[in-house]
Parts: structure tokens; C-alpha cells; sequence
């Protein structure tokens, strides 16, 4: 078996990574952490609730890619999996 | 507050549901069905993470703490995004590998080392064994906000009413707890820890977990306030000094606090024994974990959406109460009234305590059994008792050990602090065995020493900065060790160790935990290097990607074998004088240098020369086989991908054992024994090499149409071994044999033809493998081999021996097949022999002397055993009886036939007189027989009374004899009227007497003669017969019937005749 993901895909990966874990820390938070009120909810709060689905969905279209880029063919289709392969 | 009984039921029913779901899911599992080979059940069974920490502590955290709780769930979504590549690398490593816990895999990667394992599982026993405790205490102070505990006591003893009896939530929880874990968890010992049942269960309980959560947030939200704002506003407006809460920590201190707890839980989701154990041991496919990577982090955004608002709600309606924090989402709805949402949400964190406990509780059993239990059994063990119910049974009671020590933790510490922060605790623990597992799986250098030395490092800092405050706390030891540090040296601070101070105690104890675990880890694998076992498990977890063929390229050598080798080569089979032989043939006009090395095109021609040379004597398949491991065991450029005998994993003593197999079977293959013989000894020479429980060949059964046993190795008197086979495409045997591929399966679990699924989960098997024999290119049989208790046997190495293996088998089959016709031949030219022999030995061997006749006769048999006989009886008082006969069959019962009717004639021809009679007489006697038989004869006798010179004769449909008369010029054909014997049973025969004169001259024959053909296409007939007889009547009988041969030889171009020639001459004296 090869080794998952072709170069571009593992590259773009690990930015996010990184991204994400900076996006997660000082000084990033500390730009957020004010006492601001979005629709009456502070703005931390705003940022983690938003930001965390967001790179749910940065992860969840990775997903998609993983199965076109690595092996080169649209990702299988969905099956139940109730029939073991 | 909802009466005991309502709530217990319903739990209990709850419960039975958990059970249901879990049976059926391990029903669907043993016939090849599973349900929980599902991507949204892999993910949803993830969702373990969540326990009743997430359930009621992050509120409780929430509403004391802030929102640093959401890092705990931050964390893994995080990580989840490297699963594609760290969990995938981890999941393909334990499935190759067998690996069925964390304990295994850490230990697994340093060489296999039990002492590794040892220490990974009492570190991870400690760590998690008051995790469960925690789980117990949510599920007892849950129940009892539901219904009131029994007045009077403090520990959550309720009282059933119905059944009148005192129960102690938690130890009832325990108890039901431990009993899911045995029915699931430990039913019987496989080699593979996949517990369908249980993954079920949990996925049920997560569904349960998030629809309780979201529906008492929206109720909660919604229902009670005014949506999101609407709590802000009013949290902001009656406790504007809390609003820290809803930010960050100040300075610095928040944010490492932060950072920290992020950091430990992306750790814990990936190491602890539960989270290990559900993501990598019950995964069923790589390809789920593309789905669980965001469906993961999807269920845990939703579950934490509402933690805020409910916290927040809970402080506004309880007047900034926070004792209770944790039961906020409880209380809330059970204050409102709404009695049924809060049974929801009880079951909901029923479900989070559930998953935990029994996971855990499995997953802690099966290491301890493993690694602490199996060691020290297997050293007191004397002789070869069977172990295995004994080693269910401690799983068993490891199960329930480890689930009620859980309990009594909890009862003995309550409320103390110790317990509280147990969660944070586990998570630094399960991140001390982060550099060891991570480090192992990308870098090549790390060693046993260096992950020995970093878990060592790690878990005795970890005990001392965050085990020993907690006792502090608890007041099990003395304030003064923090204050003073151990032994009065400051540095010695648990909480400011070596000086650092001013971080709180969870980053405290992160940053030495990891950086002295890191460093000793760097260290020790720096110092030490790699032990032999060690570099086999490196190349498999570092490079379980790599192509195997890479490993290969690194062991050839450059030199190019000669023409002596592969002569040396050849004579170990073929024998010294073959092989030179064999050589010289193909060296022939060449000009090469028997000594020196051979061109690239040369070596081609020769390597193809040789492998037909020893084809004829061993086989195609096992020739090519061994001309390629000579080949590539020289390093010879040219060997192709596939070296049946392995990476560089397999040490080379076992690449010659595993040679040998293939030596010793085409040995077995060239000994002409029966094939049955061959057949039983290649399973004994394979069976002895590979310790197979089962080895079976079937062969087809050309009219049944079925594959039979017809030899088999292993189980005795099992039906499973003994039974045939139906060519079909719904087994794998059949499927085997109707595509004329193999088929290895080498992990059970895995199956989905039903029929098999049955038959295999029956029976225990772990792996086996069916590859087809095949005799130019049709399938006639297959092999099996089947094991119990190893999977992963089938590599793609031996893949390769097994499908040469069978090739022998029929190689083998098709010599016997061979030897099968040459017999059958033999026997039927035998026969042939026996009916000629026969046959030639009813002729008269001497002429009888009778006075006036010269008598001379002969017969020549066609190609095959012909059907004439010809007799001359004398008889006292001068008679003479000649008799000519020819019957319709060539075979042993023709030949037979003559021989009784010749032994009738010669005894019963003197009573009966006269031709007529005679024939009469055959005619009867013979009837029945020759009817039975499906024969005829043909027959001519004649009777001769030398005194008076008259003959008498009868016919029975025979040519009629030739009578020359000199004397008068005349020629006359004895022709009387008969039936041909055989025909009818009661037939009169005309009889007819002339007077021979002397000089006359009387010839016999049979069809043979007049039938002859030319090459014209004309028959020899009658008529030139006649003249011969005419033309050669002076001469002797002898020469007469010479003449006649040679004249007919003549006629015919041709030595041989189609049909047998008889002749006989009687020629009345002058």
C-alpha cells in the first residue's frame, strides 16, 4: 500500500495544522478576549463557536479531497457499510 | 422528585435496551454481517470520549471556571485533523501487527518487550481506575437528584419499594456495568480484541448522550429564556463580577492554562486505553476514519454548544449557587417540573458513565491479563495444561476487579478533591505515553531504552506533581511538602519544581512531565541502539507503508551466476549425467565459456532452458520457483518482484526451512508412489514446516460435481474436515476453484459469504487461505489450510509457496493420471495377447497320418487376435474329419468360445456320426452362449472315409470349401445349405456325400483369404482362387497353401492380412 495523500495534499495539511493551532493560542485569542458583545454574546465566545465548525468544515472538505487526490478517482460511493467489505 | 421505582425501571429498561442492541450487533458480527463495520457508527463510538465528565462536568466547569472547558474538546478536533495520517499509520500498524492494546502497541514497537507492556499497563491502571470512580459518583449523585436518597444516609442508599431492598446506586451500577463488560468484552478469548457488541452499545449510548444534551439545551434555552442572548443579557445584568467567566483567564496565566489543556486532551483522545482501544482496535476499515476526522469534531461542537447557556442558566436560577454546578443540566428541568426531560438527560449521562466504565474496564482488563496476569502464569506453569478457560476467566474477573475498584475509590474518597480533578490527572497521565508511541512511529532511532527511560521519567513526575497535591489536598500527606518541598528542599516543590514558579499546577506539572519524558526519551534512544527483535518492529511501524520489494534490492550482490552454476544447480535434480547432458544439448555450436560469466541475452535463454529442463522432472511451477531463489539467493540482476521467500523480515534459516517445503514436495511429487501417497505426504511435509490446525486437499469429483476430501491433515474426526464441497460462488472454496484464484483471508472477522461466515465462526478459525490446483490452466482441486489461532499468516511471500504448492499436487494428479492410462493400455493389450495366445493354441499341432491323403494346413492371425480355427480329427476304421470354422468376435471371449467348441468337437464327434449331426449338435449346445455373447461362427465340416473315398459334409454358412478334380477338369464348390451357428437353436443342416477321386485336390479357407484387398481396392476373390488351386494342384499341400500366401501377399502389396487367413489343403493320393 502507498503511503497516504500525494505531496501537495500532505503539505496543505500540515498548514492548516499549524494554523489551527496558532489560531488556538496567544496572541490570537488575546485579540478576541475583549469585552465585546456580539448579539449580547462576548466576542470570545463568538470566535471559538464559529471558528470551531469552520475548521470542521475545513476538515470535512479535506476529506472529500483525500479520496480524489491520493488515489487519483472520486471518493467511493457511500455505502451503509451494513455488508462488510 | 420522581419515585425510586420509576427511575430505576426505566434505567433497568434502559439498560435491557443497551443489552438487546449489543446481542443482536454480536449475532450480525458471527454471520459475516456486521453492523458495525459502519463509518457513523465508527464515529459515533469515538463519541466515548464525551463520558459524564463531559456531561456534567464541563457545565460545572463552565459555571465555575469559565470557558476553558472548551479546550477539552478543541483538542481533539484539532487532532483530528492529522488522523488521516497518525491514526490511519496506527490502525494499518495494529491490524498488521495484532495489536489489542495500547499496552501491545507501545511494547509491540521496542521489540516486542513484556516488561514495556508491564510498565504501560500499571501506569495506565493508575491513571484510569479513579476515572471510573468518577463515572460511578455521576451516576449515583445523578440518581439521587432524581429521587431522594433513603433519609439518614449519605451515601446514595435507595430504597426499592416493590422489592424491599437497600441498594447502593453506585455499587448497583458497578455491578450492571461489569456484567455488560463480561457479555461483551469477555466472552471468549480471540486473538483479536473486536467486540462488536460493545461498539454498538456505545454507539447507542452517544446518540442517547446527544439527543439528551441538545434537547434539554434547547429546552433549556429556549424554553426558559429567550434564546442565547436573552441568558447573556440577564447572566451580564444580575452577575456582572462573574463576567470573567465568560473570557479567557488574565495574563499570562490563562493562556498557558489554556494551551495546556489543549494540549493534553489532543493527547488524550488518541492514548488513552479507551479512546485507543475504540479507534484503533475496533476499527474495521481505514476508510471510516475519513468520516470520523470531521463527524468526530461535528458531535463534539454540538454536544458543547448549549454547555454555556445551561451554565449560565443554572447560575441565574439558582441565585449563583455553584455547589451543584455540575447537575445544572439535572436540576433545571426537574425544578421546572418537567420530570420526563430530566429522565432523558439522566439516562443521557447514565450513557456517558456506561461507555467509559465498560471500555475501560475491558480495555484495562485485557492489558492487565495480558501483560501483567500472562507472564507470571506462564512461569508457574507446569506441563501443557489448557489455559485458555482459565485466562477467560481471570479477564472476567479483571472486568469486575477493575470496575469495582473504580467503586471503592469512590466511596472512599467522596467529595475529595482528589476525585474532582481526576479527569485532568488521566489526561496528563495519558499524554506520557505520547512520545513513546508517536516517536516510535516516525522516528527509526528511537529504542526500548529511550521509551523505558521517557515513560519512567514522565510517570514519576507525574505522580509527584500531580498525584501527591491531590493527596495533599485530601490531607493523606503533610501540607509541608508543598510548601517546603520534599525533605524541606524548596526545589523540590511539587508545584514549583526546580523554581518554576507562578504556572499553574496543570501547566506546572505539563511542562516537566513532557520535557522530562521528551528528554529521556531523546536521550535513551540516542545512547542505546535498536536490539535485533527491535529493528524487525522498527521497519513495520516506521515503514509499514514501504513496498517489501524495496528491502530486497538491498541484499543483491552484482555477479551473474555461470553456466557451471546452473549445472550445478540442475544436477541436484536431475541427477549429474542429465544435467550434463542437458547441457551440452543447449551449449551445442554455442560459443560460451563454461567458467565465465554470460551475457545479459545468454543468461535469459539459459535461465528459460534450465527452468524447462527441470520442469520435466519437477514441475513448471516448482521450477520456476527454484530457478528464481537460486537466482535471487546469488543476487542476480534479473530476479523479478516477487522472492517467494520473503522481506528482509524473515531470517534467512527460515527462508532455507521454507525452501526445503518446496524440495521436499517435488521430491514427493517425482517418487512415483500412489497419489494418494503423494497427496498425504506433501500435507505432512507442509504441515510439519507450518503449524496449520488444518490442511485439506479436495479434488473434483467429476460426476458428483463436487469438491471431495481426498486428503486431509488436522482435525481428526471433525465433520468440518471430511465434508465436500458444491461448486459455488457463495464460498470461498468454490469461489476458489471457479475463478482459479486464491483466496486468503487472513483476519475471520472479515468475511461476508454467509454459507462460510458459518462454517469458519463454527469451527474457530482465525485464517485460512484456498489456493486452486490447476493441470494446464483447468482448476481440478483445491488446497486448504486453515489455522485457529494465528492470523496475518498469509502474507503475500507465502502466498506464493502455497499456490506453488498446489501446483505440485497437480503436477502430481496429472502423473497419476498418466500412469492411470498407461495401465489401462497395458491391461487391454494383455488381454489381447492372452486371446491370441489362446487361439493359436487350438491348432493342431500335427498332421495325422491317414493312408491315401496328404493333409497340410495353417493359419494366420491378423494384427489383432483373430477368430479361425481349423481342426484335422482322426478317427479309427480310416476316418478323417476336417473342420474349418471362423467366429465373429476378437477378443478373450471369441477366443474362449473356440476353444469349448473345439473341446466339444474332439470328444463328441466320434458318437455323433455325421456332419449333420455334428453341426446339429454345436448348434444347440452352443446357442445359448453365443446368443448371451453376441456371437457367430461359421463352420465347415467334412467327414472322409479313406477306404471308400466318399466324403460327407454339412456347412454352417462357411465359404464353401474348393474342390479341383484333375481327373475330370472340374471344379466344384462343397456348397450345403446351413444357418450359421448361433442363429437359430434348432436347425436342420444338409448334408451331402460325394466320391473323391485321387488326384483331387480340396481346399478350406476362411474370408480372410478371399477378402484380401488390393491396393486397388479389389478383392482377391473366388475366382483367382480357384485358378491357384488349379495351377498349383500337382504340387504338396505345403506348397500349395505357401503358394497361395504368396500369391495373396503379392495381391495385397502387404505382409500382413486384415483378417486371419486359414487354409486347408487335402489332396487324395495318386
Amino acid at each position: 500500500m502507498r503511503a497516504p495523500g500525494n505531496r501537495p495534499l500532505r503539505e496543505a495539511w500540515m498548514i492548516f495544522f499549524f494554523l489551527g493551532i496558532v489560531m488556538l493560542n496567544y496572541p490570537f485569542l488575546h485579540i478576541f478576549n475583549k469585552n465585546v458583545l456580539v448579539f449580547g454574546i462576548p466576542l470570545i465566545l463568538v470566535y471559538l463557536l464559529v471558528g470551531w465548525p469552520l475548521s470542521i468544515l475545513v476538515v470535512y472538505i479535506f476529506s472529500l479531497y483525500l479520496g480524489r487526490g491520493s488515489d487519483g478517482e472520486p471518493p467511493p460511493a457511500e455505502d451503509s457499510g451494513e455488508e462488510s467489505q | 422528585m420522581i419515585p425510586v421505582d420509576i427511575v430505576a425501571s426505566v434505567t433497568l429498561v434502559y439498560f435491557g435496551l443497551l443489552l438487546a442492541v449489543a446481542f443482536y450487533a454480536d449475532r450480525r458480527h458471527q454471520q459475516g454481517r456486521s453492523i458495525t463495520d459502519n463509518a457513523n457508527i465508527y464515529a459515533l463510538s469515538l463519541a466515548v470520549y464525551c463520558t459524564s465528565w463531559t456531561f456534567y462536568g464541563s457545565v460545572g466547569r463552565a459555571a465555575t471556571n469559565g470557558i476553558d472547558f472548551i479546550t477539552i474538546y478543541l483538542g481533539p478536533t484539532l487532532m483530528a485533523f492529522t488522523w488521516w495520517f497518525l491514526l490511519r499509520k496506527m490502525v494499518r500498524i495494529s491490524k498488521e501487527q495484532n495489536i489489542g492494546s495500547i499496552a501491545d502497541f507501545i511494547s509491540s514497537r521496542y521489540g516486542k518487550s513484556a516488561w514495556l507492556a508491564a510498565l504501560v499497563t500499571l501506569f495506565a491502571v493508575l491513571g484510569i481506575m479513579p476515572y471510573i470512580a468518577l463515572q460511578l459518583k455521576a451516576v449515583a449523585r445523578t440518581f439521587d437528584l432524581l429521587s431522594d436518597p433513603l433519609v439518614g444516609t449519605t451515601t446514595s442508599i435507595h430504597y426499592l419499594p416493590i422489592a424491599h431492598f437497600k441498594f447502593d446506586t453506585a455499587f448497583a451500577a458497578a455491578a450492571l456495568l461489569s456484567l455488560f463488560g463480561i457479555l461483551f468484552g469477555a466472552r471468549h478469548l480471540t486473538s483479536s480484541e473486536r467486540h462488536s457488541g460493545l461498539v454498538a452499545a456505545i454507539a447507542l449510548e452517544s446518540l442517547v448522550k446527544i439527543v439528551a444534551f441538545v434537547a434539554a439545551g434547547l429546552f433549556i434555552t429556549y424554553g426558559m429564556f429567550d434564546g442565547f442572548g436573552d441568558i447573556f443579557r440577564a447572566f451580564m445584568t444580575q452577575f456582572p463580577e462573574r463576567a470573567d467567566l465568560l473570557v479567557i483567564g488574565p495574563g499570562n496565566d490563562g493562556y498557558s492554562h489554556w494551551f495546556t489543556l489543549t494540549f493534553i486532551s489532543m493527547m488524550a483522545v488518541m492514548f488513552l486505553p479507551r479512546q485507543f482501544h475504540i479507534m484503533v482496535v475496533e476499527n474495521c476499515q481505514e476508510e471510516h476514519i475519513r468520516r470520523a476526522m470531521w463527524a468526530f469534531p461535528a458531535y463534539m461542537f454540538l454536544i458543547n454548544l448549549f454547555v454555556i447557556p445551561i451554565a449560565l442558566a443554572g447560575l441565574l436560577m439558582f441565585s449563583g449557587d455553584t455547589h451543584n454546578a455540575d447537575f445544572f443540566i439535572l436540576t433545571l428541568p426537574l425544578n421546572n417540573g418537567d420530570y420526563w426531560l430530566a429522565m432523558l438527560v439522566f439516562l443521557g449521562g447514565f450513557s456517558a458513565s456506561a461507555g467509559m466504565v465498560m471500555i475501560s474496564a475491558v480495555a484495562l482488563s485485557t492489558m492487565i491479563l495480558n501483560h501483567l496476569l500472562v507472564p507470571v502464569i506462564l512461569k508457574l506453569q507446569t506441563g501443557d495444561k489448557d489455559l485458555s478457560t482459565l485466562l477467560l476467566n481471570l479477564k472476567r474477573a479483571c472486568i469486575v476487579v477493575v470496575t469495582f475498584l473504580g467503586y471503592f475509590y469512590f466511596r472512599l474518597l467522596g467529595e475529595s478533591a482528589a476525585l474532582v480533578n481526576i479527569g485532568l490527572i488521566s489526561f496528563v497521565a495519558a499524554s506520557q505515553f505520547a512520545p513513546a508511541a508517536i516517536g516510535g512511529l516516525y522516528w527509526r532511532r528511537a529504542s526500548f531504552k529511550g521509551a523505558a527511560a521517557g515513560l519512567v521519567a514522565g510517570f514519576v513526575t507525574w505522580f509527584y506533581t500531580l498525584l501527591v497535591p491531590s493527596f495533599i489536598e485530601t490531607g493523606w500527606l503533610s501540607r509541608s511538602i508543598i510548601d517546603q518541598g520534599l525533605f524541606g528542599m524548596a526545589i523540590l516543590k511539587p508545584t514549583a519544581l526546580f523554581g518554576l514558579t507562578n504556572f499553574d499546577v496543570w501547566s506546572h506539572a505539563l511542562f516537566w512531565t513532557m520535557f522530562l519524558n521528551i528528554a529521556a526519551f531523546i536521550t535513551g534512544s540516542l545512547l542505546s541502539r535498536p536490539g535485533r527483535a527491535e529493528r524487525e518492529q522498527i521497519v513495520k511501524f516506521v515503514d509499514v507503508y514501504e513496498k517489501r520489494d524495496e528491502k530486497i534490492q538491498r541484499r543483491r550482490m552484482t555477479k551473474a551466476p555461470t553456466v557451471m552454476e546452473f549445472v550445478n544447480m540442475m544436477t541436484k535434480f536431475i541427477g549429474e549425467k542429465q544435467a550434463h547432458q542437458a547441457i551440452s544439448r543447449y551449449l551445442g555450436d554455442k560459443e560460451i565459456d563454461a567458467k565465465g560469466s554470460l551475457s545479459e541475452e545468454e543468461l535469459v535463454k539459459l535461465k528459460r532452458f534450465a527452468e524447462l529442463t527441470l520442469a520435466s522432472s519437477v514441475g513448471a511451477a516448482p521450477a520456476r520457483i527454484i530457478i528464481d531463489n537460486y537466482l535471487s539467493a546469488r543476487g542476480s540482476r534479473m530476479e523479478s518482484v516477487f522472492d517467494v521467500f520473503g522481506s528482509v523480515n524473515i531470517s534467512r534459516n527460515a527462508s532455507r526451512e521454507q525452501l526445503s517445503v518446496l524440495y521436499d514436495a517435488a521430491h514427493a511429487v517425482a517418487s512415483g508412489g500412489s497419489l494418494q501417497k503423494i497427496l498425504d505426504e506433501i500435507l505432512k511435509i507442509f504441515t510439519d514446516q507450518f503449524k496449520f490446525d488444518l490442511c485439506v486437499i479436495r479434488l473434483l469429483d467429476a460426476d458428483k460435481q463436487t469438491l471431495t476430501v481426498r486428503s486431509q491433515r488436522g482435525m481428526s474426526s471433525e465433520h468440518f474436515g471430511e465434508s465436500e464441497r458444491n461448486l459455488t460462488m457463495d464460498t470461498y472454496i468454490g469461489e476458489t476453484f471457479l475463478t482459479n484464484k486464491p483466496t486468503i483471508i487472513n483476519d475471520t472477522e472479515n468475511i461476508d459469504k454467509r454459507e462460510s461466515a458459518r462454517i469458519i465462526h463454527e469451527h474457530n478459525i482465525s485464517s485460512f487461505a484456498h489456493a486452486p490446483i490447476a493441470v494446464e490452466g483447468e482448476t481440478i482441486g483445491v488446497l486448504s489450510a486453515f489455522s485457529r489461532t494465528a492470523k496475518g499468516v498469509f502474507t503475500e511471500e507465502f502466498v506464493e509457496l502455497f499456490t506453488s504448492l498446489a501446483g505440485q499436487v497437480g503436477v502430481a494428479w496429472r502423473n497419476a493420471q498418466q500412469t492411470e492410462r498407461l495401465i489401462t493400455l497395458r491391461e487391454h493389450q494383455r488381454e489381447m495377447e492372452i486371446a491370441k495366445n489362446i487361439q493359436l493354441g487350438l491348432l493342431p499341432k500335427v498332421v495325422p497320418e491317414v493312408p491315401g491323403v496328404e493333409l497340410a494346413g495353417i493359419c494366420v492371425p491378423a494384427q489383432e487376435v483373430g477368430g479361425d480355427y481349423y481342426d484335422y480329427l482322426s478317427h479309427p476304421n480310416e476316418r478323417l474329419d476336417l473342420v474349418i470354422a471362423d467366429v465373429s468376435g476378437h477378443n478373450v471371449g471369441a477366443a474362449l468360445l473356440m476353444a469349448e467348441t473345439r473341446t466339444f468337437i474332439q470328444s463328441r464327434s466320434i458318437h455323433l456320426g455325421s456332419p449333420e449331426n455334428i453341426l446339429k449338435a454345436i448348434n444347440q449346445f452352443f446357442y445359448d452362449d453365443l446368443t448371451q455373447a453376441e456371437l457367430f461362427i461359421t463352420m465347415f465340416y467334412l467327414q472322409y472315409q479313406a477306404d471308400t473315398r466318399r466324403a460327407t459334409f454339412a456347412s454352417a454358412g462357411h465359404s464353401p470349401p474348393i474342390l479341383w478334380r484333375p481327373a475330370a477338369d472340374s471344379v466344384q464348390q462343397l456348397d450345403a445349405e446351413g444357418l450359421i451357428i448361433g442363429v437359430r437353436k434348432e436347425y436342420p443342416f444338409e448334408q451331402i456325400e460325394i466320391d473323391l477321386q485321387p488326384g483331387d485336390c480340396l481346399l478350406l479357407y476362411t474370408d480372410g483369404v478371399i477378402e484380401a484387398e488390393s491396393e486397388k481396392g479389389e478383392f482377391f476373390g473366388e475366382e483367382r482362387l480357384i485358378e491357384l488351386v488349379k495351377s498349383t494342384s500337382d504340387q504338396s499341400p505345403q506348397q500349395i497353401i505357401d503358394e497361395i500366401f504368396d500369391q495373396v501377399r503379392l495381391f495385397t502389396g502387404q505382409h500382413n492380412f486384415r483378417d486371419d487367413v486359414s487354409l486347408v489343403v487335402m489332396k487324395i493320393a495318386e
